[in-house]
């Protein structure tokens, strides 16, 4: 039987896009299809060209940044290169429709909800746009209907999103990231909808995401993105249960996993880094980071099938377990720089612990609108929390957005005043920390060096003895010497991460707190850090405090978890036991919601 | 996308760093003022150009042109002459220098007085941010031309005191900017991270928060010559400027427009100067603008 | 919303009051004395003194102060010294003219500016055009402006007058409220219509000039910002035409920092008057202050500035409440 012609039909996809250092090739070759009905996940890291491929399918590419685009593109049908804007825009919302990242960044913030809904529809009554509304768990759609949309909370806006998306009956959707900016129980619910919507409606749809475990719950069939081409494509089972080419191997191996299978410093990692979009590639995008590379991987690479299963490599299948811990390097180095002497700085007893904090709380004042306005009610963030750190101990906050995770780290580490409450910390060089943002949290016109330098003369250290120890330091981060001379424009993520890690252990603390260190990074650089902070601890004798929404993360790195919410500690336990055997309902959906990409 | 991607197993030689590390910390120092420098160097060029101007000039400013009184543009006298017999293009090229000259020296009084303001605000916070800023705000509230008429009129009329009104109703604008990079700045957490890592205030304001502003405060510069040539000329011309005989533009046109219908040219070709000027303004204005940006985002 | 309004409104108490500080230290601050001024500088040293007293300037500053406050809370802006009558009857006399030039001039700005910054945004060659001449004609200064057009369209053409309101053999209408096109049309005198306005287009027009590339410029920015937001990208998606996008989507949200710059631009507006009248001969403020300022009038140059001020300030009030109504996240703050 001859299988129904695609829905979405993408064959040898190229775009490039102007860029200061030549052009960009976003796309170099990409082949997908999407047959009616199927929820397919598009899986890759950043750069990889998902997005690009859903913009180009919706004809929304960036006119600003000149993209040539060649290959086809079509949609359910119809040619969407080259075709006329007008003929894209009459596409757009009938045949197809789009759900983004940013659920407050999507919706037009001077319009109300019910308008924009019943824009999407082509106009549509109060009573229409209400059963829209109604159709994707919106409880009160008439009151929403009414709101504007930053009176909604963020799963509400995305909800709006995939109503708006459906509006028209489209036959697929794309959604890009539709649930990154969510937290994880609002993002498992999110996810939930948009499948079952899509199933129920017969509606194919595209699941653009960085996250194995988020295209796992809910795709039929998973398709891996490596510089701007699918790599590897099957269904979800298989891709799961043992993907044939080495990048895709190396994506599900360096994920941290909720099981608890690899701890502590010993999450395998993918070295190197995706090339340069500016270069073209010959043979194999993935040569120079692939274990099972040969010589005849540097010819053109083939789309080699297999069983109705696409693998994009010259040895399929031969890698079947990806190497241990292939970044051994950093290992080495940290273990040279000990010898060298950084760790001989390393303070404390192992008595004393890193720090205890008794009856912590926060309160923040209400906000006061305008000059007339009354102060409203104070906001109680933290609200008593007693904490032990033990000397070289690594402890996880686990909670959700606005439970109150990074106020009590910034009052650990003295950012901020506690309300009440005390903090004793172990003696020796104050706390340091690693942020979020790691690009924000290193000042853009100093150069790496200087803000080693800065720390170093904070402690007194003599100005001779500068050099030598931020040289050890960047090595026991993993950067090349002549990191020290770059401001952070000029290191990439990962890079940043490390120079701010640098910075925190050039002297090194007894205690290191992190605030979601790795949640702005790629998968395989992710691993790279965790490990890097599991090291450093072990050969510095820091101990860590780590704040994460990532339950799997914690799982890698802690020996104790906390899981707040409201403000409040609902649960603690050793690691293994509340993965194990959570006491609290709280935690149980929480570990519930946890997008897992393991084999069912 | 400038990222330096480099491979973590790129550790090379160790030797040497030390040096390597200066050098390259040095370097990048520089390109950041060089860019500085290269977007507004332009501006020297007019300034250049307009000091110059004058000794070109064939008469002096309130030399008699002895072609006579009104004449048309001719080979004697390019752009005519004036009343009183004077050499129109020679007084242009007076005026120019007057105009440009003043636009910068209101600029920089402007900007120092506003960034130090500013800056004080944006560091010290508290009691003194909200006097300060309630203060500019309160500037900021006020119809600049037309307090800077009043301000030039009680004083009496004379360069000194519409370079001083002008500066009066400039400052504010500054203050305004460079306090807001400075808490923009200390929003960020490498304010935070540089706290913790045990950074004096004074060297928190001076090294991490004040050199955010340099970047803003210098584009608003480059764009502020241009409206602040306008602006002199305007005050000039309804007699809020040097007075006679001195040669500026505004008021020059002003006074020949009782011949307008007959002789435009004497009140025309101040008014083209004036255009012209405020026109390389813009232009540099703009071009620093992009400039300084696109180094700011490298 | 009711508490935003009260809000600005105290805001604009408070920056009335900065205004009458500024004006009274200026008074303070003048070189010459007011008291001679009034006299006359021939006159003996004990009339001076008796017009000092006269007029409080022998009190001590601050009850200098609390009377200056109290005589302009009253409208009292005392006389002027050339025209010899109250400085608040001359404002009277001269306001209608200028409200009536400022009136229709900010029309064509906001007419001119609306479209010219949706031509930018349009892009292709007129809008790259488009966009040279704007950046030439912000460069231009009004009184060249006003010469250029007198000159072409008065001297060479004659096809509109070049001076005054109205020609001099017309009969000017006796309306209620001063404002002559309103008048003429109320008491339907038609062709005086047709004269007034004849009058009207060149001095309003260069008034508008400069607000107008100002406003082009504005909006073309923050348009061209809007337009790359993700809420563009979603209302593309639904399939929306790009005109549309656009006006229902873009011009909205781009609406904010346009209206916070006109309200700006209406400061830079009565500054450009006083230059306009001047050319054109227009019996409005501007010309009044340009006519004080020559023969030292102070009175008269500090009660212009005061009126012109809260004028300034007043409308601004009603910029900010309407970007209030514009923007809902500033509705409900
Ligand atoms: N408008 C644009 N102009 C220039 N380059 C672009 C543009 N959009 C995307 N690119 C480039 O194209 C490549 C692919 O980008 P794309 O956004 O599709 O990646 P992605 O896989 O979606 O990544 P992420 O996970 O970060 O969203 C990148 O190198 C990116 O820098
Ligand atoms: S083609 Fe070669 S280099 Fe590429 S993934 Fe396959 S084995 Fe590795
Ligand atoms: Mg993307």
């Amino acid at each position: 039987m001859k299988p129904p012609a695609p829905i979405l039909d993408v064959r040898d996809l190229r775009v490039t896009f102007s860029g200061r250092g030549g052009r960009i090739n976003a796309l170099r070759g990409m082949s997908l299809q999407i047959q009616p009905g199927e929820v397919v996940g598009l899986v890759g890291e950043s750069g990889s060209g998902k997005s690009v491929l859903g913009l180009t399918a919706l004809g929304l590419l960036a006119a600003a940044s000149d993209p040539q685009v060649t290959g086809s593109v079509q949609l359910d049908g119809f040619e969407m290169v080259g075709a006329s804007p007008e003929g894209a825009r009459q596409r757009r919302g009938t045949a197809i429709g789009a759900v983004f990242q940013d659920p407050m960044g999507s919706l037009n913030p001077v319009m109300k909800i019910g308008r924009q809904v019943a824009e999407s529809a082509g106009g549509a009554s109060d009573e229409e746009v209400a059963a829209m509304l109604e159709a994707t768990g919106i409880r009160g759609p008439a009151a929403v209907a009414r709101c504007f949309p930053h009176e909604l909370s963020g799963g509400m806006r995305q909800r709006v999103m995939i109503a708006m998306a459906l509006a028209r009956h489209p036959k697929l959707i794309i959604a890009d990231e539709p649930t990154t900016a969510l937290d994880v129980t609002v993002q498992a619910k999110v996810l939930d909808l948009l499948a079952t919507t899509a199933r129920e409606r017969g509606v194919a749809l595209l699941l653009v995401t960085h996250d194995l475990g988020v295209a796992a719950r809910i795709c039929d069939r998973i398709a891996v993105a490596y510089a701007g081409r699918i790599v590897e494509q099957g269904t979800t089972e298989e891709i799961l249960d043992g993907p044939r080419h080495p990048y895709a191997l190396g994506l599900l191996a360096s994920r941290p996993r909720l099981d608890g299978a690899v701890r502590g410093g010993l999450l395998p990692t993918l070295p190197g880094s995706a090339p340069d979009p500016t270069s073209s590639v010959v043979g194999c995008a993935f040569a120079s980071r692939c274990p099972a590379a040969d010589g005849a991987c540097l010819t053109p690479v083939p789309e080699a099938h297999e069983d109705g299963r696409l693998v994009a490599c010259h040895h399929p299948g031969e890698l079947t377990t990806w190497p241990d811990r292939a970044a051994q390097v950093i290992k080495a180095a940290v273990a040279e720089s000990a010898a060298d002497g950084l760790a001989a700085r390393k303070a404390g007893d192992p008595r004393t612990p890193a720090v205890v904090a008794t009856g912590l709380v926060r309160e923040f004042d209400g906000r006061r609108s305008g000059m007339l306005g009354r102060r409203g009610p104070a906001l109680r963030a933290v609200g008593g929390i007693d904490l032990t750190v033990p000397a070289g101990g690594s402890v996880a906050i686990v909670g959700e957005s606005g439970s109150g995770k990074s106020t009590l780290l910034r009052m650990i580490v003295g950012l901020l005043e506690p309300t009440e409450g005390t903090v004793r910390l172990a003696p020796g060089p104050s706390p340091q920390m690693v942020f979020q943002d790691a690009g924000a949290s290193l000042t853009p016109w100093m150069s790496v060096g200087e803000h080693l330098a800065e720390r170093l003369a904070a402690v007194g250290m003599p100005k001779r003895e500068h050099a030598a120890a931020i040289d050890r330091a960047l090595h026991a981060v993993g950067l090349p010497v002549d990191a020290a001379a770059r401001r952070p424009a000029q290191l990439s993520g990962g890079q940043r991460q490390r120079a701010a890690i640098a910075r925190a252990i050039v002297v090194p603390p007894p205690l290191i707190a992190c605030d979601e260190p790795v949640s702005a990074l790629d998968v395989s650089l992710a691993a790279q850090v965790l490990n890097l902070l599991c090291d450093l601890r072990q050969q510095l004798g820091l101990a860590l405090l780590f704040v994460t929404h990532d339950l799997a993360a914690a799982r890698a790195v802690a020996d104790e978890v906390v899981v707040m919410q409201g403000g409040l500690v609902i649960e603690r336990a050793p690691t293994d036991q509340l993965f194990t055997a959570p006491s609290h309902d709280y935690t149980r959906e929480l570990i519930a919601a946890v997008p897992e990409a393991v084999a069912a | 996308m400038s990222a330096v991607k480099q491979p973590v197993a790129d550790i090379t030689t160790r030797g040497g760093a030390a040096t390597l590390w200066r050098q390259r910390a040095a370097s990048a120092d520089e390109s950041r003022t060089g860019n500085l420098v290269r977007a507004l160097w332009p501006l020297l060029g007019v300034t250049l150009v307009v000091l110059v101007a004058p000794l070109l000039a064939p008469y002096g400013s309130t030399d008699i042109n002895p072609a006579g009184a009104l004449q048309a543009p001719s080979g004697a006298a390019w752009f005519g002459t004036d009343e009183l017999s004077r050499d129109v293009f020679s007084r242009v090229l007076f005026g120019l220098r007057t105009s440009w000259l003043s636009a910068l020296a209101v600029i920089a009084v402007g900007a120092v007085i506003g960034s130090v303001i500013g800056a004080v605000a944006g560091a010290v916070g508290g009691w003194v941010d909200a006097v300060l800023m309630r203060t500019t705000d309160l500037f900021l509230a006020m119809p600049a031309p037309v307090l800077a008429i009043a301000v030039v009129a009680a004083l009496g009329p004379s360069l000194r005191n519409t370079l001083i009104a002008l500066a009066v109703v400039w400052w504010p604008w500054y203050a305004r900017i460079v306090r807001g990079e400075v808490r923009r700045m200390a929003a960020r957490p490498h304010a935070e991270a540089a706290r913790l890592a045990g950074v004096s205030r004074a060297r928190l304001i001076r090294k991490h928060l004040l050199p955010g502003a340099v970047a803003p405060v210098f584009v608003t510069m480059s764009l502020d010559v241009a409206n602040l040539v306008l602006a002199l000329a305007s005050l000039s011309f309804i007699g809020l400027g040097a007075p006679p005989p001195a040669a500026e533009l505004g008021a020059m046109s002003a006074r020949a427009t009782t011949y307008l219908l007959d002789q435009p040219w004497v009140s025309v070709a101040p008014g083209v100067a004036v255009a012209v000027l405020a026109l390389a303004g813009t232009v540099i204005g703009d071009r620093a603008n992009r400039r300084i940006r696109e180094g700011a985002a490298r | 919303m009711t508490r935003l309004f009260l809000n600005r409104a105290l805001a604009m108490v408070a920056v009335l009051f900065g205004l009458a500080v500024a004006v009274f230290v200026l008074q303070v601050v003048i070189p010459t004395d007011p008291a001679r001024a009034m006299v006359g500088s021939n006159a003996p040293e004990e009339v001076v003194a008796q017009a000092r007293a006269d007029l409080g300037y022998d009190q001590p500053i601050p009850a200098q102060f609390a009377a200056y406050l109290g005589r302009i809370t009253r409208g009292d802006l005392q006389h002027s010294l050339h025209t010899h009558n109250p400085v608040s009857d001359d404002l009277g006399r001269f306001a209608p003219a200028t409200i009536e030039l400022g009136f229709y001039a900010a029309l064509i700005a906001g007419a001119l500016g609306l479209g010219l910054g949706l031509l930018l945004v349009g892009g292709g060659l007129v809008g790259r055009v488009a966009r040279v001449v704007l950046v030439g004609w912000a460069a231009v200064p009004a009184f060249l402006t006003g010469m250029l057009l007198i000159v072409v369209f008065y001297s060479w053409l004659h096809v509109l007058p070049g001076s005054g309101r109205v020609d001099d053999d017309l009969l000017l209408p006796d309306g209620p409220t001063g404002l002559l096109t309103v008048d003429a049309l109320l008491t339907g005198q038609f062709a005086l219509l047709g004269n007034l306005i004849s009058h009207l287009v060149l001095p309003a027009v260069t008034l508008a000039l400069l607000p107008a590339v100002a406003i082009a410029r504005t909006l073309h920015a923050s348009l061209e910002q809007v337009m790359g937001e993700d809420y563009i990208r979603t209302a593309r998606s639904k399939g929306l035409r790009e005109r549309t996008v656009l006006l229902r989507h873009a011009l909205r949200n781009a609406a904010g920092p346009t209206l916070t710059m006109a309200g700006l631009l209406v400061g830079l507006m009565l500054g450009g008057v006083v230059v306009v009248e001047q050319i054109f001969s227009w019996p409005g403020l501007g010309l009044y202050v340009t006519q004080s300022i020559a023969y030292s009038d102070f009175p008269a140059i500090t009660g212009t500035t005061l009126a012109l001020g809260a004028a300034y300030v007043v409308i601004n009030f009603w910029v900010d409440v309407a970007q209030a109504v514009a923007d809902p996240r500033l509705r409900s703050a």
